[in-house]
């Protein structure tokens, strides 16, 4: 909310009509000889030939899928095979224009659209670029099969035998695949190519695909940015989130200078009539006309038109007049590309839900059939030349399936030699002080900033003469997050923070405030209420090579980003067998005093998840050295903070929390206090709980509790809790997680088998009721309080003599809740 | 003012003692430095000083008695005072704590009463280790844990005052009999167990043959028997006998002799010198240094040398502990300095256990070859011979050298007699090559 920007009443309150322009609708209507001055003979040729090819590819899978054979080559292929046999005219249209610093994201039929983009960008790259690509690329280990076994008389026909062999060796799961068989027929890509992530989620390319037009503006990279995406995806809500995202306002009224202006980005809907047995027009969508969607987004209605898929001429002359809207800043456009598929949505569909006739009517207007014939009307070759070329197309494909089907060639990656070959690309773990060498876009020196020098007056310890330092005058538990990214943001030029309140107002929880005064819009800014976008074009910022922190506010949210932050942000990596990184910070809070629907600890839910690091820092010391860590990384971080403890200052680090760089170890668990009867183990804010639990234990019961703060999540490196608890031979886990489901539970399991012998009693968890958070005035029976940690040792642990519980911890009271549930 | 006087506490590992002699009895004035009484444990004889002057009003406990250390045992003061203050508390503590762990139970039961009383015995893993490790019976544990689980507390305090097994005897120990404990550290043994619950016992009490002179087995000497029995009974025990030139040993020592004062070194023996090249030769046999637990080996890192002292009370081996990683001269000052400890009775029980091989010399006594008794656990023991002159051919000269005698027994349930036969190889020729050996 810009102070620059007057909402004015009157204009608001005025009365009047919305206008909308007219949407084009398949307006192209240029004939073969209008078009002979805009393309050569040879040119009109290879847009046939990139089609033949892609025809047979999909054709050569189809016949594998159904008939166990190609061409008379037997493979069974077990995994999934989404056709777009049909679509060719329109992805070989689409990629004409297109060279490798265009990106294009995908869905889960795209294979047509890899070969289209990959066949394009391999006409305009150099022979040396293209061999620097091939060579370097896992150390030339694919080229080295397609070298071998394939003749090939230059570089750009060993790299279409290149192209067609590691997309189908990544189909086939092989180790020379494209990304080592580990993403498979739906996740293939190739970013040398511009060739980015296509997506097994309906929809799920669209808000990554805006992220990567994010991370072009913002770090003023050439190149255009398309999501494709089915006519189906309309219906997913993170694709609206998308196109919100992509026509904020503040892109041309906010942002400045060489960052002003529209993102560069293209919603292209591949519009083939279904989604799974679906019909999207006269079934489940309502729009009549898909391009009539942008109309309802930004006044430029997004550029929005329908065109012709199956002319691949038609598609050529939109991506030409839209992409130079982009270039002119006037982005994003919407495009309906009608086009059809022959094929069902999987071998397995038997197109139960059309009619033979529809299908037999669109295959005859096929366009390798119509396109055909147009160029021999407009004499641009006989037709001999295209049965050549369908020759062609046919003997590379058999080549490329026999040389992708040899195990002895093409090797499955071998899990029992080498058992750790997929946990090593879990996570990149490498440490990148900066994405990029350019000067970071900055408005203030460090020093000037306001913020930074009202910090500098504060005390960085909690105590001082061994008494608390007053709130006000204390470096709080906010002050050392936002030291983290505001040193961050003067050394890596790539690092934005964006999220729902980020910029004038400071966040919701005043973190941020003082970055509005020293970074421009471009670095920090607000973003819609769009959790799905604000992950999901984090996501590709950082699969394009940027570093991003976006917030969420409350850790409730997250639900809103379920498929980015559970299916994009943790996968990536390992799908692209270690070709992406993901240096994505992820911050969420933990909430109290709101109820039910902002005030909990989803810790466990994100833990879950292989790919994501999950921490929970509760101290400025560990809060500054974690954030620190997380920034320079190159992993997925869910970073949890407590609105609890935002002001609380530093009580454990002797001398306070440093000025200078340090980072705490992702992972280590922080011993708060010592003891030597029963340690206690927390996640998150319960750790000042368990602090005064101990007191009591200690001055009443004469029980001396160890008091380990987990502080991340994962990974997690249990010797010390497990070395604690050899000492004490026992162990109370406490967070306020809800107890069912809790990660303390998958933690007090691990305790148990790693030092069963050890253990007096079985670990016990304590954590919040399974039950919606009441308000403020009951939190005290829905979050653990000192006197649960009390009663639980009492009653499950060890018995304290003259202790009178308050909660009921017995096998009966637990057997009863998880009878019912609660 | 009466001044107690209580069991000391003679070493970390000793939980009670026996009364073995009281040399005052009530009644009869004490002058300070009065021997009051003498107490023992397995391993050792001590006596109990006076340390004020006045009367003996009063002793708790009676000779024979198994007292824990700590416990008051006996009151001097002036005629008429009131000791009723001093009064041993033993009994009464645990039948007090008995009810109160019994109320505190009660109180926990309330919400799960159900539950106590279970067939099986609940333990906690924990509990159950400890109570393994110290071989007390668990049926003896209050359990004072959640449900009626026994935990480590309850170990705890049966430790300190329950009834405990020796690992030998834990096999065919009956839980819940009663039987005399004259095992280490008061532990009922197969000994014990033998001689039949304690009813039977005071009934074969009393058949005394007159025509000998009574002389009371010391506590010591049980123990050694004990021992000395039980390892022959337990052990497939089986006895190797080599010999060495003892030239180069010989050589060295009488080198040391010549020029050790000078050089600040102590009288470093023949022994000392067999102790030093069984550390060394040790490393490379750990079978030998070990000790056997049946289910497993426990193989040691470092050799801790049990040297077998002979004494008046009877035989004494104390332990130098980490011997591998001693100097020649430090071995030879605290053999000798165990070895004054022992003959003096003085010795701290805890130098008395944690042995990992044995070394025993009858050398000086002319033997010319013996099988010594494993020690057990330990899986071995050396016997040091005496010197013989011998002859030996050399470039086909018969020439005379002096030869000394060692002799290995060995547990052939946990060793071979082949690793046995090659440990006594190297050790010989370490002895013989001493000088190389020195310098490794």
């Amino acid at each position: 909310m810009p102070k620059s920007q007057f909402i004015d009443p009157f204009e608001i309150r005025k009365s009047g009509k919305i206008k909308f322009k007219d949407i084009d609708v398949n307006q192209y209507s240029k004939s073969i000889e209008e078009e002979k001055s805009n393309f050569t003979n040879d040119q009109f040729m290879t847009i046939f030939k990139d089609m033949a090819v892609i025809r047979e590819f999909e054709s050569m899978l189809n016949a594998i899928k159904t008939t166990g054979q190609y061409n008379g080559i037997e493979y069974n292929h077990p995994g999934p095979a989404h056709l777009s046999i049909g679509q060719e005219a329109s992805s070989v249209g689409q990629a004409y224009l297109l060279d490798e610093k265009d990106y294009i994201f995908g869905s889960h039929r795209s294979h047509g659209e890899i070969l289209a983009k990959g066949l394009s960008a391999i006409v305009k790259l150099d022979d040396k670029a293209l061999m620097d690509i091939m060579e370097s690329y896992f150390d030339g280990k694919i080229l080295r099969v397609v070298e071998a076994n394939r003749r090939n008389d230059c570089v750009k026909e060993l790299a279409v035998s290149f192209l067609i062999y590691g997309t189908l060796a990544e189909i086939f799961a092989r180790e020379t695949g494209f990304h080592r068989g580990l993403g498979g027929s739906m996740h293939a890509f190739f970013t040398p190519f511009g060739i980015y992530p296509n997506n097994a989620i309906v929809g799920g390319s669209a808000d990554i695909a805006t992220g990567a037009a994010l991370f072009k503006k913002v770090n003023l990279k050439e190149g255009i940015v398309i999501a494709n995406i089915g006519d189906a995806s309309l219906g997913c809500g993170p694709v609206w989130e998308a196109m919100a995202f992509a026509s904020m306002d503040q892109f041309n009224k906010l942002w400045e200078g060489a960052y002003k202006g529209g993102l560069p980005i293209i919603f292209n809907f591949f519009n083939n009539q279904y989604g799974m047995g679906g019909q999207t027009n006269g079934e489940t969508m309502g729009y009549e006309y898909l391009a009539r969607f942008g109309a309802g987004v930004n006044p430029d209605q997004m550029h929005s038109e329908r065109i012709d898929g199956f002319n691949p001429l038609a598609v050529i002359d939109a991506i030409k007049r839209k992409k130079q809207i982009l270039l002119d800043k006037k982005g994003p456009v919407l495009l309906d590309t009608i086009t059809y598929r022959f094929s069902g949505h999987s071998p397995s569909d038997a197109s139960a839900y059309r009619s033979k006739e529809e299908i037999e009517a669109w295959m005859k207007q096929d366009s390798l059939l119509t396109y055909r014939q147009q160029l021999i009307e407009a004499k641009v070759a006989s037709d001999s030349e295209f049965e050549k070329i369908l020759n062609m197309a046919k003997e590379i494909i058999t080549e490329t399936m026999k040389l992708a089907i040899d195990t002895e060639k093409s090797p499955r990656m071998n899990l029992v030699t080498n058992p750790k070959a997929i946990e090593d690309l879990m996570f990149s773990n490498e440490k990148i002080e900066k994405m990029s060498d350019a000067k970071p876009s900055i408005i203030l020196k460090k020093e000037d900033n306001p913020r930074v020098k009202q910090i500098a007056k504060k005390e960085r310890s909690g105590y001082k003469d061994g008494k608390l330092v007053s709130k006000n005058k204390v470096f709080q538990f906010r002050d050392a997050v936002f030291e983290a990214i505001n040193d961050k943001f003067y050394i890596d030029p790539t690092l934005i923070a964006y999220g729902e309140e980020n910029r004038h107002w400071g966040g919701a929880f005043a973190v941020y405030r003082g970055l509005t005064e020293s970074l421009p819009y471009n670095r920090i800014f607000n973003s819609p209420i769009s959790e799905a976008a604000i992950v999901g074009t984090a996501v590709g910022y950082g699969l394009s090579g940027g570093r991003a922190v976006v917030e969420l506010m409350y850790c409730d949210f997250l639900g809103r980003a379920g498929d980015e932050v559970f299916n994009q942000l943790p996968k990536w990596q390992a799908m692209s067998a270690g070709v992406l990184k993901m240096p994505v910070v992820i911050r969420v809070s933990v909430g109290s005093k709101y109820g039910a629907q902002h005030s909990q600890d989803w810790t466990s839910l994100v833990a879950h998840v292989p790919g994501l690091k999950v921490v929970f820092p509760v101290t400025p010391y560990d809060a500054k050295g974690l954030m620190n860590n997380a920034l320079m990384g190159t992993d997925p971080v869910i970073f949890f903070e407590s609105q609890r403890l935002y002001d609380v200052g530093e009580l454990f680090q002797e001398d306070g929390v440093p000025t200078e760089y340090y980072e705490v170890e992702m992972g280590d668990p922080d011993i708060k206090k010592q003891g030597s009867d029963i340690t206690i183990l927390t996640v998150g804010a319960t750790l000042y709980k368990a602090l005064e639990a101990a007191k009591t234990l200690e001055s009443k019961y004469g029980v001396s509790a160890e008091i380990i703060d987990a502080r991340s999540i994962v990974p997690f490196n249990y010797e010390k809790v497990i070395e604690s608890v050899k000492k004490t031979g026992r162990i109370l886990l406490a967070s306020d997680a809800c107890e069912r489901g809790s990660h303390l539970k998958d933690m007090a399991q691990t305790i148990s088998e790693l030092a069963f012998d050890y253990l007096d009693a079985p670990p016990v968890v304590i954590g919040a009721r399974n039950w919606i958070t009441p308000a403020h005035e009951y939190e005290d029976s829905f979050f653990p309080q000192p006197s649960w940690f009390i009663d639980a040792i009492h009653q499950k642990i060890l018995p304290l003599k003259g202790h009178v519980s308050t909660m009921n911890y017995t096998d009966n009271e637990q057997l009863r809740q998880n009878k019912l549930g609660v | 003012m009466a001044t107690v006087v209580i069991m000391p506490r003679q070493g970390n590992s000793v939980e009670s003692c026996i009364v073995a002699k009281w040399h005052k009895q009530v009644g009869d004035s004490v002058k300070e430095g009065d021997l009051l009484f003498t107490y023992e444990t397995d391993k050792a004889t001590f006596d109990e000083e006076a340390t004020i002057n006045g009367t003996l009003l009063v002793t708790f406990f009676e000779e024979g008695d198994d007292v824990p250390v700590l416990e008051n045992m006996c009151v001097i003061g002036e005629s008429g005072e009131d000791i009723s203050s001093f009064a041993s508390q033993k009994e009464d503590d645990i039948s007090k704590k008995t009810i109160v762990q019994e109320s505190e139970v009660k109180e926990q039961v309330v919400e799960t009463t159900s539950e106590t009383k279970a067939d099986t015995t609940k333990i906690s893993p924990r509990a159950k280790n400890k109570a393994n490790k110290a071989n007390v019976d668990i049926s003896y544990a209050t359990p004072s844990g959640p449900k009626g689980r026994i935990i480590e507390r309850d170990i705890d305090i049966l430790i300190k005052e329950g009834i405990k097994v020796t690992p030998a005897a834990s096999e065919t120990y009956e839980q819940g009999s009663s039987y005399e404990a004259t095992g280490i550290g008061g532990r009922i043994s197969t000994i014990d167990l033998e001689r039949g619950p304690i009813s039977e016992l005071t009934d074969n009490k009393g058949d005394v043959i007159s025509e000998y002179e009574e002389v009371k087995t010391t506590n010591i000497r049980k123990m050694i028997a004990k021992a000395m029995h039980n390892s022959l009974a337990t052990m497939a025990q089986l006895t190797l006998n080599t010999s060495f030139d003892a030239t180069a040993i010989l050589e060295y020592r009488k080198m040391i002799k010549a020029n050790g004062e000078a050089l600040g070194l102590s009288n470093i023996t023949i022994n000392d010198l067999v102790v030093y090249a069984v550390s060394r030769t040790l490393a490379s046999h750990r079978t030998l240094n070990a000790h056997n637990m049946e289910d497993y080996m426990k193989l040691f890192n470092t050799v801790h040398m049990g040297v077998a002292i002979d004494t008046d009370r009877g035989l004494m081996v104390p332990t130098i502990f980490n011997c591998d990683l001693k100097s020649l001269d430090n071995i030879s000052i605290e053999t000798k300095a165990l070895a004054a400890k022992c003959k003096e009775g003085t010795i701290s029980p805890d130098l008395l256990t944690g042995g990992t091989f044995t070394v025993t010399n009858l050398g000086a006594l002319g033997i010319e070859s013996f099988t010594p008794v494993v020690n057990p656990p330990q899986t071995a023991i050396l016997g040091i011979c005496g010197l013989e002159t011998k002859v030996k051919v050399v470039n086909e000269d018969i020439k005379a050298y002096q030869s000394m005698g060692l002799s290995l027994t060995i547990d052939h349930r946990a060793v071979d007699g082949a690793p046995g036969a090659k440990f006594l190889k190297d050790l010989c020729a370490n002895l013989e090559n001493f000088a190389v050996l020195l310098a490794k």
